[in-house]
């Protein structure tokens, strides 16, 4: 092997990464914002009691659990707007697909956080005369959130990898940014793998944050030393 | 709404969409098994006492999953040539891409799952003259796979959806058909809603099988 490496193409041109990584971050901010919005009313509706807003909700989650995520961009960009009558651009049809698929995916944090919580806790609160509003909040959430936490930010986490698949639709994320790159410079091998280097490093100091996050709330999942 | 939903499309190229879905099966069928092989391997190699093994093993994990699977799967099909010199087919960077991915998420279950067995087990077995590897396959493995086993099956879906990455790279599986004839009918809606359905029909039972092991081991431990 006597290949020579040369990152002075991906050196100059930088700036474009750089947009590609604000890009990245940006709708996965956005998306983990909407997603949890999503994953509320999803989680509201399937504990509501009344199969007829719990069962569509059901539905709705296992279907976005069960398919996967490249599905949802294509029909997201390709299919919605036959539907709807309204053509898409690539960020909002990018930010669709992820918002409802965590969405999805944070409605069942968020429900088996609320359901985790003794059935005593609830009765105790409306035995006191709570009505049911007030014993989720004053009672029920409490206790429910921290438990919400660890999963939460593994969603969060898996929602930010799959962001890379926006750069299909031609948004500029990332990977799209690295492609254009690639195509200006012949230099793959340097390009790809100084995107994967800074999704690497990302994730990473992200996860230290999370894991000292979770270290603080006390609602550390992983074993000791892990 | 006036759109009037039309699958004729649909039924028309149901040969080519059965076509993608033999690909993303076979995608799956290797991908799975070789991860798992390889997860075992990588999870004794962070066990070991060797220190450069072990930071090996752990920082394969960290490696890949901490990159989307998109980025390797470009990686390999782009960059890994120039490196190695070796020009490898969409279907083999893909199956190695989702291979490598997959082994590295099923190592973790495997060093989960060795931890939890009480320590005393290995030393039992040694005592007896055991070596490692006999400990590993006779008194290790038989007792902590079935508590493995929900957390296998959701690897193996979440492998399952990532197979569609392929597409990318034009491998000729399901979604890139999908794809492809949406494309020729000028019928994405039914088309990619015909793909989805095909996706949640292959995945799901799976999802359902592990929901219902996972409450009943539940149950046992209980």
């Amino acid at each position: 092997m006597n290949y020579a490496w040369d990152f002075s193409g991906v050196w100059s041109h930088r700036d474009m990464l750089l947009a590609g990584f604000v890009g990245t971050m940006k709708i996965a901010a956005v998306a983990i914002a909407l997603g949890v919005v999503f994953g509320v009313v999803l989680a509201a509706l399937r504990l509501s009691g009344r199969r007829w807003l719990a069962l569509p909700a059901l539905w709705f989650i296992e279907f976005y659990r069960n398919t996967p995520p490249l599905v949802h961009f294509f029909w997201a960009f390709y299919a919605l707007p036959v539907l709807i009558g309204v053509s898409l651009d690539p960020y909002l049809a990018a930010v669709i697909a992820l918002s409802t698929q965590s969405g999805a995916f944070f409605a069942e944090v968020f429900r088996g956080g609320v359901v985790s919580v003794e059935r005593g806790q609830w009765e105790g609160a409306r035995a006191i005369g709570m009505q049911p509003h007030q014993a989720l909040r004053r009672v029920v959430l409490p206790q429910a959130m921290p438990r919400m936490v660890p999963p939460f930010i593994e969603r969060a986490f898996e929602l930010i990898k799959t962001t890379a698949l926006a750069s299909t639709l031609a948004y500029s994320d990332l990977l799209y940014q690295a492609m254009q790159v690639n195509s200006i410079t012949f230099r793959p091998l340097e390009v790809y793998t100084v995107v994967a280097a800074i999704f690497f490093c990302t994730l990473l100091v992200l996860s230290v944050g999370a894991r000292a996050l979770e270290h603080r709330l006390g609602v550390s999942t992983r074993p000791q030393g892990a | 709404m006036d759109f009037t939903w039309d699958f004729s499309a649909v039924l028309q190229n149901w040969p080519a969409l059965l076509k993608g879905v033999g690909v993303t099966a076979g995608l799956w069928a290797v991908a799975f098994p070789a991860a798992m092989l390889l997860g075992v391997l990588i999870a004794l190699g962070a066990r070991s006492k060797h220190r450069l093994i072990g930071a090996a093993a752990r920082g394969y994990m960290e490696l890949f999953r901490n990159i989307p699977i998109l980025i390797q799967l470009v990686w390999f099909f782009y960059a890994f040539p120039i490196v190695t010199g070796v020009q490898l087919s969409p279907y083999v960077a893909a199956l190695l891409a989702l291979t490598l991915n997959a082994s590295a998420y099923c190592s973790e279950i495997f060093r989960g799952g060795i931890a939890s067995l009480a320590q005393g087990q290995w030393e039992g077995a040694c005592a007896l003259g055991m070596q490692r590897a006999q400990v590993l396959r006779r008194v290790v493995l038989p007792q902590v796979l079935k508590r493995m086993l929900p957390a296998f099956t959701n690897r193996g879906i979440e492998l399952a959806k990532n197979t569609s990455v392929a597409s990318v790279i034009a491998v000729h599986e399901l979604m890139y058909q999908g794809r492809a004839l949406s494309a020729v009918s000028y019928r994405p809606l039914e088309m990619l809603t015909a793909v989805a359905v095909i996706y949640f029909v292959l995945i799901y039972p799976g999802a359902y099988a592990a929901g219902r092991l996972e409450k009943r081991l539940a149950l046992r431990s209980a």
